[in-house]
């Protein structure tokens, strides 16, 4: 390690939101109730909107803050309208083919992890822009070079959120017998 | 080669196999989507670190991060539409029950 | 030093606040009543719920008083008189405002009663009805700015108040203000009458006190964030900036506080039919003549 571009305690910043991520990541599978895994995925995301704050990248870091907090809400009252017991007073084991994930999962951690530690990176840039001028930066970014890719996202969102409503009208026969 | 570039992609790699955990094990479709936000979380968590630590003046880097931001949030718009619509057709999303395409 | 100001600020703020909406309400003015309203809350017994989800029910007074002071710390009371002056303050504002749908979420499902839960999911749909015209009006108080932070917003409206400015996004921010504070008429979690209370019902003693005490706050970070958008912050002859930023809030405050009472509860799908069919067109052709008279307008 030459030089240190962060100093320690934005280093345990990052160390303790990313360990309050995993923890509750790990909750979300662990615990019965449905509420309560909906609300763990939501920290979960929070720790991880935190850690880009600890990382310098202060608008993502906010964005990412803000949207989890009202996606996972709705992703809770989902859980709550689609599953058998969301209050997770039944005890009862929601899972299939247990052993073939749990090896998927810690195969594809050991190999990012791998990936991580034997890549040489290169040495770690010590400056960071502010965070105005990474404001100003990506906003020009967005509607210079990739105006594109913006103009796509954004026609994308509105046409995943007409079908996402279109898919989830009732039928239209059913409508017609009322 | 920094601490903090390692810690980060460390804990992305365990967000990374803790989803994919979920979404492999778990039976209901709201469950399996979950894991797929862990993922994407972690892939994001991956951009914002290789951000910082190796190319901070590049704003194409930002840019990645919001157009995964769009992806997760438009999967998940998407994904509640299709359960809903599950839902009203058979009264479950539990994906074990999902096997047939007709019907 | 720099953080206890503004917290002590933001407390008196909130305190005079309670005592001015007993005053409009009621006629009498008494100035200890909030004192002695939360002692009386803390001497109180603290009934707790047969079978509640402990962490969810303990959490979420807590959570909502936590949003809420997040919220005002970006918001400066006068040139340098904030607790963090974040280049995104305005956005980090609305971040903040999105932790009361959990907390109330929390509250609505913790106590494991009708009532509550009903209450809870209540304010989701309303959270729907209003996230779009906060955050719409705050983007085109930006574009105005060119800027993200709450005190660049304040200096741009050095010639002209962003009311006046634009009118528009003034009146749906205040509206959505109102409705994430959840006063009436937009009390739908906590609908007195019909829900007997809602969200704040299974709460006794020391929890409603705290519960109450995050509502009075998020009421003033929502008035606080409506004077630095729009109504200009600190600037003022005459008065020291503290003051004219403590004189707007109160107003605001009040007006929020009195304004509903007027109007009945509104329905769920009405709110949401509203907000969405009139009010998100709305906050997109302020955008659009915002952006229209910033390239206007030398």
């Amino acid at each position: 390690m030459t030089g240190t571009p962060m100093s320690p305690l934005q280093l345990a910043f990052v160390a303790f939101f990313g360990l309050a991520a995993v923890w509750f990541a790990l909750v979300v599978f662990r615990t019965s109730s449905m509420m309560r895994s909906a609300l763990a995925l939501l920290f979960s995301q929070t720790a991880l909107g935190a850690l880009f704050l600890a990382l310098q990248a202060e608008f993502l870091g906010v964005l990412q803050i803000m949207m989890m907090a009202t996606e996972m809400s709705i992703m809770a009252i989902f859980m709550v309208m689609f599953m058998m017991d969301p209050g997770g007073l039944g005890q009862m084991d929601m899972t299939h083919q247990k052993r073939l994930s749990i090896l998927a999962g810690v195969i594809a951690a050991v190999a990012i992890a791998a990936v991580a530690l034997l890549t040489p990176w290169g040495a770690p840039a010590t400056t960071v822009p502010s965070p105005a001028d990474q404001l100003q930066g990506l906003g020009r970014e967005l509607l210079g070079r990739s105006m594109l890719v913006f103009e796509t996202a954004g026609i994308t969102i509105l046409t995943a959120m007409v079908a996402a409503t279109a898919v989830a009208m009732p039928a239209f026969e059913r409508r017609r017998e009322r | 080669m920094s601490l903090g570039l390692v810690l980060a992609l460390l804990t992305a790699a365990a967000l990374f196999g803790i989803g994919l955990y979920g979404a492999l094990s778990q039976t209901n479709l709201v469950m399996i989507m979950m894991g797929v936000e862990l993922i994407l979380g972690g892939a994001l968590l991956d951009l914002v670190a290789f951000w910082r630590f190796l190319h901070p003046g590049s704003y194409p880097g930002q840019m990645f991060v919001l157009i995964v931001m769009t992806v997760m949030a438009v999967e998940m718009a998407v994904g509640f539409g299709v359960a809903i619509a599950r839902f009203r057709a058979r009264g479950s999303v539990e994906m074990e029950e999902a096997r047939e395409l007709q019907g | 030093m720099s953080v206890l100001a503004p917290l002590l600020a933001l407390a008196a703020i909130a305190y005079i606040v309670v005592v001015l909406d007993g005053w409009l309400s009621t006629g009498r003015l008494r100035p200890f009543a909030p004192a002695t309203a939360a002692l009386g809350l803390l001497a109180r017994e603290s009934v707790v719920p047969r079978s509640p989800d402990r962490l969810f029910f303990e959490t979420a007074p807590v959570l909502l008083l936590i949003a809420a002071v997040l919220a005002a710390a970006v918001l400066p009371l006068g040139p340098g008189l904030v607790i963090a002056d974040l280049a995104t303050g305005a956005l980090f504002v609305n971040a903040a405002f999105a932790y009361v749908l959990v907390a109330l979420l929390m509250a609505g499902w913790g106590p494991d009663g009708a009532y509550a839960m009903v209450g809870g999911w209540r304010f989701l749909g309303q959270t729907i009805a209003y996230s779009m015209l906060i955050v719409m009006p705050i983007t085109a108080v930006a574009m105005r700015a060119q800027s993200l932070s709450t005190a660049d917003i304040v200096r741009s409206q050095a010639g002209l108040w962003n009311v006046l400015y634009q009118p528009l996004g003034f009146a749906l921010f205040f509206v959505a203000g109102m409705a994430v504070a959840f006063l009436p008429p937009f009390d739908l979690p906590t609908a007195p009458g019909e829900l007997a209370g809602g969200v704040e019902a299974e709460y006794t003693g020391a929890r409603l006190a705290v519960f109450r005490i995050a509502r009075t706050v998020l009421v003033v970070s929502l008035a606080t964030a409506t004077t630095v958008f729009y109504l200009g912050g600190w600037l003022g002859p005459g008065l020291p900036p503290w003051a004219w930023s403590a004189l707007k809030t109160l107003a605001v405050a009040a007006a929020m506080l009195e304004l509903g009472h007027a109007v009945p509860r509104i329905r769920e799908a009405h709110l949401l039919a509203w907000a969405w069919k009139a009010g998100i067109p709305l906050a997109l052709l302020n955008i659009f003549l915002v952006g229209v008279l910033l390239l206007v307008l030398p």
